[in-house]
């Protein structure tokens, strides 16, 4: 009886527990389970989701990066700014605001990879240096709007391509990008060769270096384009707004990695799990909390999610 | 850079390698003499009063942060990093000043409920890590938001003063006419040196963090160091609280992002200015001071504050980026 409670924990722990919070939220308000809302939960997701996917590279190579929120800043700020002041169109802007986030790839990989920084440390001085320069810019950090920007622009974050929102469409494009790269490429395989044993992938003549700066740059242009989305959405740019993604980025990738057989960071964890932090901040609201109230709760949640699918993990083995 | 121990030759160290070795504490008091000549107020007793006094909670975090570094290994993604320090001593401060101003509780029995509160989160941190096996740094990055939100609650996210004299007395009070924060803190300093460097118990904890394996096989436990380690870090954030309220003169939100990122700032840098490149508790504590000193410096001279965070952090990175370069100079 209790190999078999454990079998079924250790093997659908985390499934029931989203489906316990489907259900206790549903049971609380009927809405939550309407078509409108679970749209909703995609939605909100979208933002968080494009820059976890970045984050699951980083955490592929065996890295971390606490810059993305400054490389999703930067890809709001520079396309906010092309179309505003120098007239660019949509398509443009898009691209501008991408290689904006380029630059803070190129820079962690620069100290990464030239400079031997670890990357904890070297992201923790592109975060100084990025939320710097971002108040020297705007003043202290005042945003940037710009209410009449052209109409493709806003509808990467209101429109929709036959009915699916377009950031929906943008996230499940780029999940179906990242998903080919990292889990059916030869690229993939190296990425998560130099995670796992740089050492033993160095002697194997895999060019590490080439691979760090195509990965740090990768995640950063990445966020970029959150950063796009999330300034088309309100039409402006709000300095060190990136900031409050950098975290449920980190979770969502180990609580993935923790779903994944072998603990390894993957796209399909990566998704399940920003999809699950989805439900809860839209459950919590729902609830109609005070904001403490839901401050505290989703911490809490989010502490004992991660010990969950870790102790499923290990009851796996 | 913190480098595997295994990388670091230890003798026949050559000019050129000391001098290299060195850099990251020159390039420091080089910035600091450099202020000091363009700030004429900066070199005086009341600024290094005031730089102290500042850096006085980060300092107690830091002592934390280094247990655990010391016990858990260098290695920042995998080895032993306790980011929610500085959460504990929010929300150890806010649950002080929410009940000795709010509820008219008494301070001894408020600073108990801290304490408790602060090995709750220990404990809890400990076991995670060392029973669960989770990252440190995933496992104390996700317990920082949780406790902050807690804190949000306790406080219901407003400033709270605190006019205690103990409180006052941490801020306002001398001994042999040196502020009673940095005393205390310099005593505090002192018994964790003794505890980690000159009892078994430390050195064991020392020798867990350097090499997991070879302190295994030897017949130390790992995980019962590393769990101690979390909870003398909480116990940290809890005597950084009663600074924090001091420095503030109450409890107000959004003090602990601030405090997290000098905590690691400092520690790490602390590491850069080690000949050996690790983590060590004075280090640490320069760390803390000369940061302080930095900010402070900028202040007096007049640079706008929005820069500040840009050179600190280039600054940084250079020290970080020569560090690094030195253990490939020797090895």
């Amino acid at each position: 009886m209790n190999q078999t409670l454990k079998s079924i924990i250790a093997r659908f722990g985390f499934l029931i527990i989203i489906v316990a919070f489907v259900i206790f939220f549903s049971a609380v308000n009927p809405v939550f389970l309407g078509g409108d809302n679970l749209m909703n939960i995609v939605e909100g997701s979208a933002i968080l989701l494009i820059v976890a996917l970045g984050m699951t590279l980083i955490v592929a190579t065996g890295g971390i990066d606490l810059s993305v929120g400054i490389a999703l800043d930067f890809g709001a700020a520079f396309a906010i700014v092309a179309m505003k002041e120098y007239g660019f169109g949509w398509y443009g802007a898009a691209l501008i605001g991408i290689s904006g986030g380029a630059i803070v790839g190129l820079l962690n990989a620069a100290l990464i990879v030239g400079l031997k920084v670890s990357p904890f440390l070297a992201t923790l001085g592109t975060f100084f240096i990025g939320s710097s320069v971002q108040r020297i810019f705007t003043n202290g950090g005042g945003p940037i709007s710009h209410r009449r920007m052209p109409q493709e622009f806003r509808d990467l974050a209101v429109g929709d391509v036959f009915g699916i929102p377009t950031e929906v469409v943008i996230a499940a494009v780029l999940v179906l990008a990242y998903f080919i790269v990292m889990e059916r490429s030869i690229i993939g395989r190296r990425v998560h060769a130099l995670g796992m044993q740089r050492s033993a992938a160095r002697v194997a003549g895999l060019k590490v270096n080439k691979y760090l700066i195509l990965c740090f740059v990768a995640a950063s242009m990445t966020a970029a384009v959150g950063g796009l989305i999330a300034s088309a959405n309100i039409r402006m740019f709000t300095p060190l707004s990136g900031f409050s993604y950098l975290l449920d980025a980190i979770a969502a990738v180990f609580i993935g990695a923790a779903l994944h057989p072998r603990g390894r960071p993957n796209i399909p964890g990566t998704v399940i799990a920003v999809l699950f932090l989805g439900v809860i901040a839209n459950g919590l609201n729902l609830m109609g909390l005070n904001f403490n109230t839901k401050d505290a709760l989703s911490g809490i949640i989010l502490v004992s999610a991660l010990a969950l699918v870790v102790a499923q993990q290990k009851l796996r083995h | 850079m913190p480098m595997p121990a295994s990388a670091r030759p230890e003798s026949g160290a050559s000019g050129l390698s000391r001098i290299i070795d060195a850099a990251p504490l020159v390039i420091f008091l080089g910035m600091l003499i450099y202020i000091g000549f363009n700030a004429p107020n900066f070199m005086s007793f009341g600024t290094m009063q005031l730089v102290l006094n500042q850096s006085v909670p980060v300092v107690v975090v830091c002592l934390g942060l280094s247990i655990v570094v010391m016990a858990g290994g260098d290695d920042v993604v995998s080895g032993g990093i306790d980011l929610s320090i500085p959460a504990t001593a929010v929300i150890c401060a806010g649950i002080i000043a929410q009940l000795v101003t709010n509820t008219d509780t008494p301070l001894l029995l408020a600073i108990a409920l801290a304490l408790g509160a602060a090995m709750f989160i220990g404990i809890v941190a400990g076991l995670m890590v060392t029973r669960l096996g989770m990252t440190p740094l995933l496992t104390t990055l996700a317990l920082f938001v949780a406790v902050v939100g807690v804190t949000k609650v306790v406080t219901s996210s407003r400033r709270i003063n605190v006019d205690d004299p103990f409180i006052i007395f941490l801020r306002d009070g001398e001994i042999l006419g040196i502020s009673a924060g940095v005393v205390i803190t310099l005593a505090l300093v002192l018994v964790f040196y003794h505890f980690i460097h000159r009892t078994k118990w430390g050195l064991n904890l020392q020798a867990v963090g350097g090499s997991c394996e070879a302190a295994e096989i030897s017949g130390l436990k790992p995980g019962h160091f590393l769990f101690w380690a979390f909870v003398i870090a909480a116990f940290t954030g809890f005597l950084a609280s009663f600074f924090l309220l001091a420095r503030g003169s109450g409890s107000s939100p959004g003090t602990e992002n601030n405090l997290m990122l000098e905590m690691v700032l400092a520690t790490f840098l602390g590491a850069a200015f080690s000949p050996r490149r690790v983590v060590t508790l004075w280090g640490a504590v320069l760390g803390a001071v000369l940061v302080a000193a930095l900010s402070i410096g900028f202040k007096t001279m007049g640079v706008n504050v929005f820069w500040t965070g840009l050179i600190k952090g280039s600054l940084i990175l250079v020290v970080l980026a020569l560090a690094a370069l030195s253990s490939r100079v020797k090895s």
